[in-house]
């Protein structure tokens, strides 16, 4: 019987979270509900995330999710954060079900990230 | 590992494990202590000796005793079993919200079956007031049932004030003892109790054995749960585990014999982790009265800190969280709620609890982890 709650990528990321923090000087959204506060910044240069920190308060998928995602989209175009899925995260992780709602909130955050990146890039052009 | 989970179980006592194993390889107490003959008669002896201790721990009279499984089958015996027997004479029945799973889940069935039950509210420390539970009291109501410590916060219940309340009433009194039995003394005669309820595990027994003292006076009776075989004069049939029962009957000997010992030991390492942790700002206890507090479990909040996290935070320290949280169900502790704490605060706390072989180093050890661990999520919290 393995009633361990957490994948062995959860305990992985968790035990790691290089990613957390929050970046002086770039761009910063958050977003809460369902029991979690997420904060992303971000610094893009060309279209590209820089740097890519979060703050979280939350349980353990919440976090690992975090990590999870700065260390998948650092360095990659921020046209890319409209790739991300909350649900293939949720199986890549082994999120239970229930916790579905804690990732919609980064889901979002990600989705406002991107927004203030894409207007920051557009003003920066403009 | 530092196992710091006494309050879920105790380690077994290494002196059970041998009493244990040398019952299970002794061909004299293999039998079936029904049987009559002489392996039986050996087993149902080794089975009586080992009740005499169980019995002389809460001094009761071992024929007052029926065992089971653990404290869970007790409560359950106890309360289904004493509400239909007495069904008849009066259908209302009085309890606390802070109650072991094992009582509130008996208690909200028997409400499905047509009781009537007052759910008592304690105060700020956790404790359930005499005079609640006397003006709770109606012309029918059956039984109240509070428990002796509390698991979660270790608040310990005035039993005798609340059984000297009840003595001269016709209502039965019972006490769900799991957290107390074998760590502070209990002597149901004169703390007036009807009905108790005893896990060995809960004091360096074997898993799996338990019993229900039922006190031997009119009008306090139970009905049985289930039927066949006749043991235990038909209150509780099946046929007895020898083994567990002698294991029982060690943990019960040994628990009285180093209560003392134990209890100065608990009060040191209580003391040790509270000097630890004194000055972390935002930590504050749960359920700490002066004077009503038993010192191997320690019940703590931190401020900004999230309940689940902490504990894998603070791995390989085994302790348990404030909340009833698994994969499923991350819901504050009901108990910790029931004292009036925030659904944050609750949810961020953790019971340590210790005992016979904890040591001083794993109780520094379990200070300075939990040190780390809370500045760190503070750390990756974002400012409100």
């Amino acid at each position: 019987m393995n009633n361990d709650p957490y994948s062995a990528e959860v305990r992985r990321l968790f035990s790691t979270l290089l990613h957390a923090g929050a970046l002086d000087g770039g761009v910063r959204v958050q977003r809460s509900g369902n029991d979690v506060v997420i904060e992303l910044s971000a610094i893009a240069v060309d279209s590209r995330l820089d740097a890519l920190r979060f703050k979280a308060y939350g349980c353990p998928h919440t976090l690992a999710s975090c990590e999870a995602v700065c260390e998948a989209f650092e360095g990659q175009p921020t046209a890319k954060l409209l790739d991300f899925s909350s649900e293939s995260l949720r199986e890549r992780l082994a999120i239970p079900v229930e916790k579905t709602g804690r990732l919609l909130v980064l889901e979002d955050a990600i989705s406002a990230l991107s927004e203030v990146l894409d207007a920051d890039s557009h003003g920066s052009s403009s | 590992m530092i196992y710091l989970d006494y309050a879920a179980t105790t380690p077994t006592d290494p002196a059970v494990i041998d009493a244990v194993s040398d019952a299970m390889s002794d061909p004299l107490l293999m039998a079936n202590p029904s049987a009559v003959h002489m392996a039986g008669r050996s087993s149902a002896a080794a089975t009586d000796e080992a009740i005499g201790e169980v019995a002389a721990l809460i001094r009761c009279d071992p024929r007052e005793l029926i065992l089971t499984s653990g404290a869970t089958e007790a409560n359950n015996l106890a309360l289904i079993g004493a509400a239909r027997y007495r069904a008849d004479r009066g259908r209302h029945l009085v309890t606390s919200r802070t109650e072991h799973k094992a009582v509130v889940e008996v208690f909200e069935r028997l409400e499905a079956e047509g009781f009537d039950v007052t759910w008592l509210d304690p105060d700020s420390d956790g404790l359930i007031s005499t005079d609640d539970v006397l003006a709770a009291l109606r012309d029918d109501t059956q039984l109240v049932s509070i428990m002796h410590i509390n698991n979660e916060t270790g608040v310990v219940q005035d039993i005798a004030a609340l059984g000297a309340a009840l003595k001269e009433r016709d209502v039965l009194f019972h006490v769900d003892a799991a957290q107390s039995a074998g760590k502070l003394e209990i002597d149901v005669k004169r703390l007036s109790i009807d009905l108790l309820s005893v896990s060995a595990h809960k004091f360096y027994g074997p898993k799996g054995i338990g019993a229900l003292f039922v006190a031997n006076r009119p009008g306090c009776h139970i009905e049985p749960l289930m039927v066949g075989g006749g043991q235990q004069r038909g209150q509780r049939p099946g046929t007895l585990p020898v083994p567990l029962i002698v294991g029982f009957g060690t943990a019960a000997k040994l628990a009285r014999e180093r209560m003392l010992k134990d209890h100065a030991h608990a009060e040191r390492l209580h003391d040790r982790l509270l000097d630890g942790i004194a000055n972390l700002p935002g930590v504050v206890l749960n359920g700490h009265p002066d004077g009503a507090h038993y010192p191997g479990i320690v019940n703590f909040s931190a401020d900004g800190v999230e309940g689940e996290s902490l504990l894998l935070a603070l791995e390989p320290l085994c302790v348990a969280t404030g909340s009833a949280c698994n994969s499923k169900n991350a819901e504050p502790s009901y108990v910790l709620r029931a004292l009036g704490l925030s659904d944050a605060l609750a949810q961020s706390a953790i019971r340590v609890s210790f005992g016979r072989f904890t040591t001083d180093v794993e109780i520094d050890t379990a200070v300075t982890s939990y040190r780390a661990a809370i500045e760190r999520l503070r750390r990756l919290a974002p400012a409100a």
